[in-house]
């Protein structure tokens, strides 16, 4: 029930900054900063819930209503670990999201709030939905306000890059219900049960080609979402035109979903299929860290490169996930959480020198430092995060995920191993663009504020706090092993 | 027949004598208030009726009609869309005409029309019904007979109708000669001897010509965009809502009764005009840049993706194809109430333009407007989201792929256009905000909240469907 | 007489009906072309019916009462029909229906 109500405050607070707006713009900001925190604060009440319970590798929230019983449709949401995590990551972006929109937003706050909120409400839905259907629709509710927000609110080309955005994602997902209603008739057939719940859903026993195919329309969708190459034309354009605080969370949270999605719904429902596929979706997500690595390298626009960056970095998540092994799917669950932070925070500077300079262009920029020192630290410690610097938390993501790929797939995992050098490579090349050199740019700059600075060394804490105690994350998500039936072995 | 066969079709007489009376009022003099107002009630009086007759139900009152669950199923939504479409046109017409009062005659002939198609068991009621309904259609397009669109708008309509009904008595003539039986069971008797036969497979041929000339399907669609532009809003809403489900009512029973959905032949002829109908209606929609075409173009589509749920030919297809009408009535009703509400004297509020950055000059309308045209996209919290999942569900459960997968690649391609009005909405726009009608405050205020009405119900059938696919079944039992 | 003979005829009424329909441009002519098409029906359906009533069936006269309700329909078409052909004659002074494409923006 207080899944529920967490997303209740979500949806009520949109639609109440909506209102609120018509009166008083600030209110609308107060009002969605709070709403977000409250979520915050009642995710973290769930810790000791969490920590209480008996078994710590199921599900202790469970929660189910009857919602269309005609279709076998139920409000079904769940939480365990893996999905805790989620969705603290969620608000903790969430907040940074609100906080960052703060001075940049000006025209149609309510509305723009409303969004943000609306698209938080959709992405935790997604994060407990337990049945196929409730999934599937919160999976759609968070495109809509996320298209909005990137055609009214976003740079120059958002038209293009909104609807590019959500086209790609649309075609992904509507494959996915095709699936999903295959995957119910076919059950419904067998046991005459016909469900959409998520644990019913797993016993559903399928012949190999039709496992191959259904499998292959829930997998579309995700590597869409993820992105993975060749299908991550969507995410530059997105992520460069957003604004701030949506390239934030399409960077944080989005791209998240995709890889949520397959470890919770492809690997468990399909086992079989997964493991005939994963050479390919290796192969692939190889592909997309070197091919994102190369490409971040040669961007001159600062939000692309970072968009880039995510390609490669969400690779390792495919490559992890398909190799099998619980030591690389702890290291993608490390992934999932840290790329978050670090791109997320990676977005936050980039919105911030676009404030002041009003330019993404990276050629434009340089010897910042000198008028900038402290957005120049704290952009050090998060390059070099996302880089996979020791003791920060991408490295022992990046780490856990080669290792567990190396017993199973040496070759590959050393073609991977080159997309952490050439990580070191481009993230060196913003750092020198922007910071170092002489100065290029004659705009008078003002350095962080405070309010950008608390954004910032939040996310660094919880990027160094993650580098050197990622026991308690690695802990919740310990039961993921038990999700496919390699992972044992 | 006796009199007691007469009761099951008690509201259809109230419906007929809904015209009658409309003429007696017109020749007393009264006002186009009282008109307006005394339709209403007749339409509410045939709400009640079908609900007193509910229990003789199913009945057959041969050899014509026969009143079953489905029929009235239909015949309610058609009422349902008559009673929004005549308080739309109150607004509409009092500004437009001097004499609006004998548009209400036509209105409810045209009604009668299609409730008539959805209780006729027989070639002459089907014929009687189609013709009542066209030829109703014909005069209440080129209502507006100053606007040079509407008489092009009703001449066209007018020359390829009247080619379409006799291409379907043509049919009807040869499935006669073949079946000797224009009941559509005695047809379904004699199936099995005759159905290989040539003359009886071009009657059926040419009947859905006719059905889907009615329907605007491709190739048959070339009428839609220009009468849809031509005619007066009330109108257009009335030939996108009230004709097409009268026609695909009539169009379920037929293929019902005699097994339609088991030929190769025919199965192959619907998925090729379903697949024609989805991919041509939504490449044509995209360019767009007058509303009401739009929203012609769309509706070809959307009968496109109606006919993937008919194709399967079962149940489930029937309350998909059931609940499709509904969700995609009340959508359209809503847009076309929108248009309605923002037309002025001079200009119909049909070019895109007009609509640019309306959310913050007019947020309530604006924001119906997105809704329905979200639910047109089938987006989810809307109707139209879970209407096409029921489409969607009923395919693959009779696994018809192709059509399936034609509609999910057309329906991205869809959302193109409906996102694109919606950016529109949402834009900025330099132009003051439009003047606001209140001659008429009180049709004025009650079109306002019937749109909000509407558009509640859009958002309550796509989160909670449950009641209304119950009532759905409960219907569809009755047979 | 077979029935094939007035199939025969029938069809080939109907075909020159549908000729006309499409390929003439005066609106008059086109609606004639119209009735041609509906009273060749209308035969059809009275030979039909004599055939089905030589075989034995009953209810074969409904046929012929349908070609009384194709005959009345026929007439309210045309009476609605030709008053929209007055409109356009009055706003255009031609019947000629080329002149009709300022729809399409």
């Amino acid at each position: 029930m207080i899944l529920i109500w967490m997303l209740c405050i979500l949806l009520a607070g949109g639609i109440l900054c909506w209102l609120a707006a018509q009166r008083q713009p600030l209110l609308a900001r107060w009002i969605a900063l709070i709403t977000v925190s409250a979520d915050l604060l009642i995710a973290c009440w769930l810790f000791p819930v969490y920590q209480a319970f008996p078994d710590n590798s199921s599900w202790f929230i469970n929660y189910q209503a009857n919602w269309i019983p005609a279709l076998g449709v139920s409000f079904h949401v769940a939480l365990d670990g893996f999905s805790h995590i989620l969705l603290l990551l969620t608000y903790f972006l969430g907040i940074l999201a609100v906080l960052c929109s703060w001075k940049e937003v000006r025209e149609r706050t309510g509305f723009y709030f409303f969004n943000l909120l609306w698209t938080l409400a959709g992405i935790s839905g997604v994060f407990i939905a337990m049945d196929l259907f409730l999934f599937y629709f919160c999976w759609e509710i968070m495109l809509i306000p996320m298209f909005l927000l990137i055609i009214l609110w976003g740079d120059v080309r958002r038209h293009y890059a909104a609807y590019k955005f959500f086209l790609f994602t649309q075609a992904g997902s509507l494959l996915m219900l095709l699936a999903i209603l295959a995957l119910y008739f076919i059950h419904g057939q067998q046991t005459g049960n016909y469900t959409f719940d998520y644990f019913a859903l797993l016993q559903t026993a399928l012949t190999p080609s039709t496992a191959m195919w259904t499998m292959l329309g829930f997998l579309i969708a995700f590597v869409i979402k993820l992105p993975a190459v060749p299908f991550h034309n969507w995410l530059p354009d997105a992520h460069g035109e957003a604004p701030t605080a949506g390239s934030l969370l399409l960077a944080g949270l989005l791209l998240k979903t995709g890889a949520y999605g397959i470890i919770r719904f492809v690997l468990p429902i399909f086992p079989q299929a997964a493991a005939d596929i994963a050479p390919w979706m290796i192969l692939i997500g190889v592909a997309g860290i070197i091919y994102g690595a190369l490409l971040a390298f040669s961007q001159t626009d600062l939000k692309r490169l970072i968009a880039y960056t995510s390609v490669s970095h969400m690779g390792f998540v495919l490559v992890g996930v398909f190799s099998f092994s619980s030591i690389a799917m702890q290291g993608v669950v490390m992934q999932i959480l840290t790329h978050g932070l670090s791109t997320g925070a990676l977005f936050l500077m980039a919105g911030m020198l676009k404030e002041r300079l009003h330019t993404r262009d990276i050629t434009k920029m340089g010897g910042l430092w000198t008028s900038m020192p402290r957005l120049g630290g704290m952009a050090i410690l998060l390059t070099m995060a996302s880089a996979g610097l020791p003791a920060l938390g991408n490295f022992i993501a990046e780490f856990f995920i080669l290792l567990g790929t190396f017993s199973n797939n040496p070759v590959l995992s050393i073609i991977a191993t080159l997309g952490l050098i050439l990580s070191a490579v481009y993230s060196l090349r913003m750092m020198q663009k922007v910071f170092m050199g002489p100065l290029i740019s004659t705009v008078p700059v003002v350095d962080l504020s405070a309010r950008e600075l608390i954004i910032l060394t939040a996310l660094s804490i919880s990027i160094v706090v993650l580098g050197l105690f990622p026991q308690p994350v690695i802990d919740t998500v310990h039961h993921l092993s038990t999700i496919h039936p390699l992972l044992h072995e | 027949m006796n009199e007691l066969q007469l009761i099951p079709l008690l509201p259809f007489i109230i419906l007929a004598m809904a015209s009658v009376v409309t003429i007696l009022l017109i020749a007393f003099r009264l006002s186009h208030t009282v008109i307006q107002v005394t339709g209403f009630l007749m339409m509410c009086l045939v709400v009640f009726a079908t609900w007193y007759v509910r229990d003789t139900l199913p009945e057959e009152v041969p050899p014509l009609f026969i009143v079953d669950g489905q029929a009235a199923l239909f015949t309610g939504v058609i009422i349902f869309c008559v009673l929004v479409i005549g308080l739309f046109s109150y607004i509409y017409f009092e500004e437009r005409e001097e004499n609006p009062k004998e548009y209400y005659i036509l209105l409810f002939l045209a009604t009668l029309g299609a409730a008539i198609l959805t209780i006729s068991q027989h070639f002459i009621s089907l014929f009687i019904g189609l013709e009542l309904l066209s030829v109703s259609l014909y005069a209440l397009i080129a209502y507006l007979r100053n606007r040079n669109n509407a008489v092009e708008a009703g001449m066209k309509y007018l020359v390829l109708a009247a080619l379409s009904s006799a291409f379907l008595l043509f049919g009807m003539a040869l499935i006669y000669m073949e079946a000797g039986s224009m009941k559509f069971s005695g047809i379904a008797e004699k199936l099995p001897q005759v159905s290989s036969s040539p003359l009886f497979l071009m009657g059926l041929g040419t009947i859905v010509v006719a059905i889907g000339f009615k329907l605007a399907l491709v190739p048959f669609h070339l009428w839609a965009a220009d009468v849809y532009q031509g005619s007066p809003t009330p109108v257009t809403a009335f030939i996108a809502t009230i004709s097409k489900i009268g026609t695909f009512a009539v169009l379920l029973r037929f293929a019902q009764t005699i097994h339609l959905q088991q030929y190769p032949l025919i199965i192959a002829i619907f998925s090729v005009i379903a697949i024609s109908s989805m991919i041509v209606g939504n490449i044509l929609a995209l360019r767009q840049q007058n509303l009401k075409r739009l929203l012609a173009y769309s509706s070809i589509a959307h009968f496109g993706y109606l006919l993937v749920a008919f194709l399967p030919g079962n149940e489930a297809g029937t309350e998909a194809a059931a609940f499709y009408l509904i969700a995609y009535s009340i959508t359209l009703l809503s847009a076309f109430g929108v248009i309605t509400l923002l037309s002025s004297r001079e200009h119909e509020a049909e070019t895109l333009d007009i609509y640019t950055g309306l959310i913050w000059r007019r947020p309530v309308v604006a924001t119906i407007l997105a809704i329905s045209l979200f639910s047109l996209a089938g987006i989810p919290l809307t109707a139209g989201f879970l209407a096409k999942f029921f489409v969607l569900s009923a395919g693959v459960q009779q696994a018809v792929w192709l059509p399936l997968a034609v509609l999910i690649l057309t329906s991205v391609i869809g959302l193109y256009y409906y996102l694109r009005v919606i950016n529109t909405l949402f834009g900025t726009s330099g132009t003051a905000d439009v003047m606001q009608k209140t001659v008429h405050p009180f049709f004025h205020v009650s079109t306002y909240i019937t749109l909000v009405v509407l558009a509640g119900m859009l958002f309550w059938i796509g989160v909670f469907p449950g009641l209304v696919l119950q009532g759905i079944r409960l219907f569809l039992l009755l047979h | 007489m077979p029935v094939q003979y007035y199939i025969f005829l029938s069809i080939v009424l109907f075909c020159i009906g549908v000729m006309g329909v499409l390929m003439r441009r005066n609106a008059i002519i086109i609606f004639m072309c119209v009735e041609l098409m509906l009273n060749a029906v209308n035969l059809l359906m009275v030979a039909f019916s004599k055939m089905w009533a030589d075989a034995g069936r009953v209810d074969a006269a409904g046929a012929q009462i349908f070609v009384f309700f194709i005959m009345v329909v026929a007439a309210a078409e045309v009476a609605v029909g030709l008053a929209i052909i007055v409109m356009v004659y009055r706003k255009s002074q031609s019947v000629d229906i080329n002149i009709m494409n300022r729809l399409k923006n």
